[in-house]
């Protein structure tokens, strides 16, 4: 089991409430499911579903969460309600995939949702159905995540048999045929393309956006791929209004999100608000050792950006952090202290994503890698004069030609690197010495 | 037809006389070679990069964009992981065969032209029907097979394909792409198990990533 990290008593609780509700229930070993199920149930699971179903209406329900802002959790914020809008104006059959891949090896956000609390997922999985009206829905997860995977099962089976989901669900009219398919084997399956390649059985390489999936997606057939957790935000704004979600985050980012965060005290998945200064999300992870002091977060996971301790004012959510040079990505925030080299972490970083790139297209496949033997040079003591403006060019470029935002993203790391921390790239571009001792065989600097 | 008797054979003599005094087409090789682009390649060949490293990342672009699957390539993909054998082997076998080369009695020593060894096709024949033959689900009919064979032999890439209808170009695309299928038979069952579950390339990752945050350096993590 993944760790949860307890969020202050006045942050609101949503995606884990129900999870933290039955936590000591006796039937959540999910050794019987369907007595897991019943326990759900007169928690307050697949109510949402009911009254989407006997009140709402599919449009109904697109409207609602229109009001209520909610916007995808998988990283880009696209606003869910009109990815909905989008599919449901295209011909069927459609279809809807709950995205629980989790390709961040990092953050365990999706395996712990899914873990903890399997029901929501399939139940907003099952309302985004019947709202965009299709008839097949997949979960996606990964295959190496047993447990979750097992409980998904548990829970589709068993609610089949209540009647939540299959033919004619809740004696609505509409069927709902959920699979669950483990999928596994590269980073890249987290893209959304990528993904539903996996799903037709073919090479993970993205497509070209737009068509976006929500009009040609799974077979050619419009696809709206969801993240879990926003999936699993939908029947709690189905039961308690779009006001009262509206109500959690800010303005332009409602609601609750889960974060993986890693400090220097603990690390684990906590759920917060949106909006939430980045300085209180940090501090979930505990303060840094004595002697030592935060100098950067790794917002977004391998390819997020390195934030320096004088943003931390930041709000977490979309638009703030894309405006520093990070974004919410994997839901990772990574806290690095004055131990850490800046030049070597982003060349880890990038590295790692350049060894995940799909090889479809030039930036992908080539940009990526230059990037990598210029943060190398640096980092080996023997930098070209023009590496600066050639990685700012490059990046540039890369940015620009990018067929999916896995290798816009993957600038990141090295950019705002750049950008916040020029004078610890000074140290070796132009001093040749690693301020924090690491870099060899130029570790001059102050260790310790 | 005509009504002036004689203007069919005035036209064709006036056509050879043009033609006579036209600069000729034929180019007298080997003494006068042709002017081709800078960029014509001649033979397909994968390029190195000044690092050594194999240009190509075994995308199977060219190979499944390739209408007549003429690209074949062969080598070590970028990755390390794979001997790359897109161009089956046994084709060139069969040629060979036909050809006076092999006629002649000598012996072709390149291993990458030896066949196949015999396999059992009949697991990969269940297989398929469980699937349906539906390329669709490939992912899964390759995971069945590996299953069985404990990697995916080239042999049942092809009866895979022969069966389904799919391009080889494709399924071998597929085969190679996902890091916990592979195409060489594991050296023991350890790395089989370890194969089949988690990748090593994120455990790396995240060993790399404490030891970079704990001020021992990206490179420490990476060594294990
Ligand atoms: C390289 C890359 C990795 C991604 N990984 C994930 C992931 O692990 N989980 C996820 O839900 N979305 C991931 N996404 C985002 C998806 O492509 C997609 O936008 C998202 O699942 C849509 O769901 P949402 O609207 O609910 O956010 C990734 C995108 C990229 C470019
Ligand atoms: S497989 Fe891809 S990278 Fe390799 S030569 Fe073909 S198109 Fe280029
Ligand atoms: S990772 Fe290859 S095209 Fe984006």
């Amino acid at each position: 089991m993944t760790t949860i990290i307890r969020t202050p008593a006045e942050w609101p609780s949503v995606l884990l409430a129900r999870a933290a509700a039955l936590k000591d229930h006796p039937a959540m070993g999910f050794d019987d499911p369907s007595a897991a199920l019943d326990a759900a149930v007169a928690a307050g699971a697949f109510e949402g579903l009911r009254r989407a179903v006997r009140d709402l209406g599919p449009a109904g329900t697109i409207a609602t969460v229109a009001t209520a802002g909610l916007r995808g959790r998988g990283g880009a914020g696209y606003p869910t309600a009109a990815k909905w809008r989008a599919a449901a104006a295209h011909g069927a059959p459609r279809y809807v995939v709950a995205h629980g891949y989790g390709a961040d090896p990092g953050s365990l956000t999706d395996r712990a949702l899914i873990e903890a609390d399997p029901f929501g997922v399939v139940e907003g999985l099952a309302i985004a159905a019947i709202a965009v009206g299709a008839t097949d829905a997949i979960v996606a997860v990964r295959a190496g995540d047993v447990e979750a995977v097992r409980r998904l099962e548990g829970v589709v089976a068993a609610a089949e048999e209540a009647g939540f989901l299959g033919e004619d669900v809740l004696g609505s009219g509409h069927d709902v045929n959920v699979l669950v398919r483990p999928v596994q084997g590269a980073y890249m399956l987290g893209e959304e393309t990528v993904l539903l390649k996996a799903l037709e059985g073919r090479r993970g390489q993205p497509e070209q956006r737009p068509p976006y999936p929500a009009e040609r997606g799974l077979f050619g057939m419009p696809t709206v791929v969801q993240n879990v957790q926003t999936l699993a935000a939908v029947p709690w704004i189905v039961v308690n209004g779009a006001p009262a979600w509206a109500g959690i985050g800010s303005a332009r980012a409602t609601g609750t999100i889960l974060v993986q965060v890693r400090g220097p005290e603990r690390a684990g998945v906590a759920e917060v608000p949106l909006g939430t200064p980045l300085r209180e999300v940090i501090a979930l992870g505990g303060q840094p050792p004595r002697r030592h002091s935060l100098k950067a977060v790794v917002i977004g996971g391998p390819s997020g950006g390195l934030v320096p301790p004088e943003l931390l004012d930041t709000p977490y959510d979309f638009d703030a952090l894309r405006a520093v040079g990070a974004h919410i990505g994997s839901g990772s925030v990574i806290a690095a202290d004055d131990r850490a080299c800046i030049v070597d972490l982003a060349r880890l970083l990038t590295a790692f994503c350049s060894t995940e790139a799909c090889g479809k297209t030039i930036p992908c496949r080539i940009g990526t890698r230059r990037l990598v033997e210029i943060a190398a040079r640096i980092t080996d003591g023997r930098p070209r004069p023009t590496d600066l403006q050639l990685l700012a060019d490059l990046s540039a470029d890369m940015t620009d030609s990018a067929l999916c935002d896995h290798e816009r993203l993957a600038t990141l790391p090295l950019t705002s690197g750049m950008r916040y921390f020029r004078s610890e790239l000074d140290d070796h571009l132009l001093r040749s010495s690693c301020p924090a001792g690491v870099c060899r065989p130029i570790a001059v600097g102050a260790a310790l | 037809m005509s009504f002036i008797p004689g203007l069919g054979l005035a036209k064709g003599m006036a056509l050879t006389l043009r033609r006579f005094f036209e600069p000729k087409a034929t180019i007298r090789y080997p003494e006068v070679r042709a002017d081709v682009s800078p960029k014509f390649r001649g033979r397909l060949q994968l390029l190195y990069d000044e690092w050594g490293a194999l240009k190509c990342e075994t995308c199977f672009q060219c190979a499944q964009a390739c209408p007549i699957e003429c690209i074949d390539m062969g080598g070590i993909d970028t990755k390390g992981r794979y001997h790359v054998h897109w161009g089956p082997p046994e084709q060139y076998a069969e040629r060979r065969e036909e050809s006076a080369l092999r006629r002649s009695g000598r012996t072709v020593p390149d291993r990458a032209y030896e066949h196949f060894e015999q396999l059992d096709m009949s697991p990969v024949e269940a297989i398929l029907d469980d699937h349906d033959y539906d390329p669709k689900r490939m992912l899964s009919i390759l995971e069945a097979v590996q299953a069985v064979y404990g990697y995916l032999p080239v042999a049942a890439l092809k009866q895979i394909s022969f069966r389904s209808g799919a391009y080889y170009a494709l399924i071998y695309g597929t085969a190679s792409y996902y890091g916990h299928l592979r195409l060489d038979p594991p050296r023991d069952a350890g790395q089989a198990r370890v194969a089949a579950s988690a990748r090593p390339d994120e455990s790396v990752y995240l060993a790399s990533l404490g030891a970079a945050l704990d001020g021992r350096g990206a490179a420490a993590g990476a060594v294990h």
